[in-house]
């Protein structure tokens, strides 16, 4: 008997009972629909951030930050500045190293003033796959170009609905910077009077009293401390400058990547950021800088910035784990995104592997009516059997006979149950797409159908029934053939 | 008869059933011998044990005791597969109630045995169309059971009891539920085949016909032979 003899002679007998047969396979078609439509969410979230990692080079990105201080209190926590961007750029392996800068700006574009974060770029790091991909291939004419590059969010903050017409228009920007300078300028001379006349107001001879001293030094601290936050915070330095838009970054919003709204040649924005005062203009840089012993900087690094995260481009032939040692090794801390999306395929496993059983769960009930069909089946032509029998059938023949019909009714079932799973998923994506679109997300298909996800439903669907229809089959084989003919 | 030297011999074979606590003898102490070519009648009342012996002849049902040997081999020491195969290659059966699958047509139903072996798909419908043919039923092949009269379907049961040339075949009352002039062209038919060389055992309770067209007559009476006897005289179809 060959294969399509068993199937053409399943089909048969499927047909002679259609309305059973039909509720039979539509609990396998539901159960292999939900399972398709779940897993090919998984799948297509998968799809979605592998194509993210490819796309962006990703795997060849590694981030360097500092030790956390409280990782190893009794080790001094490396700065991250341009002399260890030199060490670093000398390992084995690292292509590229640049590093984060981002900072406030307030930018006049179209008699308007907008404020938002700006970030440098070398022009090497144009090239790699990362920002090529991000800039669409386009870079600056020079490090020190009056140029920059704008995001949607930047169109979307300053209201351009078409955006090529922002091409070769120009901004001004304007960058304010708070030093340490200026915080003690401010000790010395604040709005509320300056140190002498604050000096001039104790009394001297109350000075013997301890209480009297007290109160002074108190009340002058904190007038101290006040003075030198406010001269940090609100006596900013501030540089402008006029920047002509060479180019709008690709619509990546949805990807998860972040990029400040203004991108700048690493040079301009040097004289543009606190590179040129040392500190940051955010109150955390301050803090920063304190805690890494940067406050008041030597001679040796008074011209030194420091960083938050350098992030390093690798030759993708050279082994991540060698390089990423040798980062540790200088003391810093590192974070690769070849780690993380190992990391993010073994989320998608656990949760694949969570709706695999969910959906095994409305196979195995699925498979509850494969068996009473099956029996059903069994006991209505047990006289069938007889025959089949005492013309010659082995009962091996027999078994896999009604093994067969279990598993058309498996295939029939997964093979209309991906259809309907798919065409399910379609239409939630069609619905989450338009979403998107309203919520103004670029729009991206949630749901993938894979070859190996068609398999696998199709074999689970398949296995399941042979599973279910092994008893029913076993009970055909055992069929006493004289006793079956003399059945009705 | 030719004891011990027949192309089917059986041996002191008893075939009994426990039904609660009762013990039934439908076969007991029966020793035949079969030669080819024969057309062996097995008479006897309702419950007699013919149709007993006709399941242990073809290979369905076991023995309590004693054995049966075809061609000098004890079917009892056959394996599984060496019975399946002794019943399609050399066993052919026919039933009083035809036991065709209703939904299959006429030329479907005679391919079935074939379905059991290597026989290629395209040989099989040959010799099913060539078997039908024969038995003059070519006309009627695309037929379903139910639109066939009861001789009609007993025609493509014999066709389908015949498609794989076995050496016997095996009939339990194939008249029985065909009028008159259906039953006489079955056995007209039985005859015709009988005389081209094919060994029949018909099991009928009906001596008449048996006396008929049989060359050997059997009479079992509560499960034992109690004459066999040799009918020769000719026989005219």
């Amino acid at each position: 008997m060959t294969v399509r003899d068993l199937i053409e002679i399943s089909l048969n007998n499927l047909w002679r009972s259609k309305l059973r047969s039909f509720l039979t396979i539509s609990g396998v078609i539901i159960a292999i629909a939900a399972f398709v439509s779940m897993l090919s969410f998984g799948a297509g979230n998968q799809k979605y951030i592998t194509d993210t990692y490819v796309n962006f080079g990703l795997f060849t990105n590694i981030n360097v930050y500092p030790q956390r201080a409280d990782d190893n209190d009794t080790v001094e926590v490396k700065p991250l500045t341009n002399a260890v961007i030199q060490e670093l750029s000398k390992i084995p392996g690292v292509n590229l190293v640049y590093p984060y800068d981002a900072f406030k700006v307030s930018v006049n574009f179209a008699d308007s003033l907008f404020f938002m974060q700006a970030r440098s770029l070398p022009i090497a790091a144009t090239k790699i796959k990362l920002f090529s991909n991000i800039l669409d291939g386009k870079t600056f004419s020079s490090d020190s170009a009056d140029e920059v590059f704008v995001t949607h969010e930047f169109l979307e903050k300053v209201g351009i609905t078409e955006p090529d017409s922002v091409i070769g228009q120009k901004l001004v920007i304007c960058a304010k910077a708070s030093s340490l300078d200026s915080a003690l300028v401010n000790i010395l001379d604040d709005k509320n009077g300056s140190l002498g006349e604050r000096l001039k107001a104790i009394k001297i001879d109350s000075l013997r009293y301890a209480k009297y001293r007290k109160r002074i030094m108190r009340q002058e601290l904190n007038e101290g401390i006040r003075r030198f936050v406010d001269g940090f915070t609100n006596r900013q330095l501030s540089a402008y400058d006029t920047l002509t838009i060479v180019g709008i970054t690709k619509d990546f919003r949805s990807r998860q990547i972040n990029v400040a709204p203004l991108i700048i040649p690493e040079k301009k924005a040097a004289q543009l950021s606190a590179g040129g005062f040392g500190i940051g203009n955010d109150p955390l840089d301050l803090y920063n800088a304190a805690k890494a012993g940067m406050l008041f900087k030597t001679d040796e690094n008074k011209n030194s910035k420091s960083y938050t995260r350098v992030t390093l481009n690798l030759d993708p032939y050279v082994s991540q784990e060698k390089i990423i040692d040798s980062v540790e090794s200088l003391g810093f801390r590192v974070f690769s995104f070849a780690e993380q999306f190992k990391e993010i395929r073994r989320f998608f496993l656990y949760y694949n592997l969570g709706l695999a059983v969910i959906g095994l769960i409305a196979l195995a009930t699925a498979a509850l009516g494969i068996i009473n069909t099956m029996v059903m089946s069994i006991v209505e032509r047990r006289k069938e059997i007889g025959v089949f029998i005492s013309l010659g059938a082995d009962v091996r023949e027999i078994k896999i006979m009604f093994l067969a019909e279990s598993a058309v009714i498996g295939a029939i079932g997964a093979t209309v149950g991906i259809i309907i799973g798919w065409a399910a998923s379609r239409i939630v994506s069609a619905v989450m797409r338009a979403i998107m679109e309203r919520e103004n997300i670029p729009p991206f298909d949630p749901f993938a159908l894979p070859i190996w996800l068609i398999a696998l439903a199709l074999a689970f669907g398949i296995i399941v029934s042979l599973i279910a229809g092994y008893y029913p089959a076993s009970r055909a084989a055992k069929v006493d053939p004289v006793e079956a003919l003399r059945s009705e | 008869m030719n004891l011990e030297n027949g192309w089917i011999n059986t041996f002191d074979l008893c075939r009994f059933y426990q039904r609660g606590e009762h013990i039934v003898r439908a076969a007991e102490d029966i020793s035949l011998s079969i030669n080819k070519g024969e057309f062996i009648a097995i008479v006897g009342a309702s419950g007699s044990g013919k149709s007993t012996l006709l399941n242990l002849l073809a290979g369905l049902d076991t023995p309590t005791s004693g054995h049966i040997e075809v061609e000098g081999i004890k079917l009892g020491k056959f394996s599984r597969r060496q019975l399946s195969n002794y019943r399609a290659e050399k066993v052919g059966m026919i039933f009083q109630s035809f036991n065709l699958l209703p939904n299959q047509t006429a030329l479907k139903n005679v391919e079935i045995p074939l379905y059991f072996g290597t026989t290629p798909r395209k040989e099989r419908r040959h010799k099913a169309i060539e078997i039908l043919e024969r038995l003059g039923m070519a006309e009627r092949m695309d037929h379903k059971p139910t639109d066939l009269s009861g001789g009609e379907q007993q025609r493509v049961a014999i066709a389908r009891a015949l498609v794989k040339n076995p050496e016997v075949l095996f009939a339990d009352e194939p008249t029985g539920n065909l009028d008159k002039d259906n039953s006489s062209a079955i056995i007209d038919l039985l005859l015709k085949l009988n005389k081209e060389g094919l060994t029949i055992v018909m099991v009928t309770h009906d001596i008449e016909t048996a006396d008929k067209i049989a060359r050997r007559r059997v009479k079992m009476s509560y499960g034992k032979i109690v004459e066999d006897t040799s009918l020769s005289r000719d026989i005219s179809i």
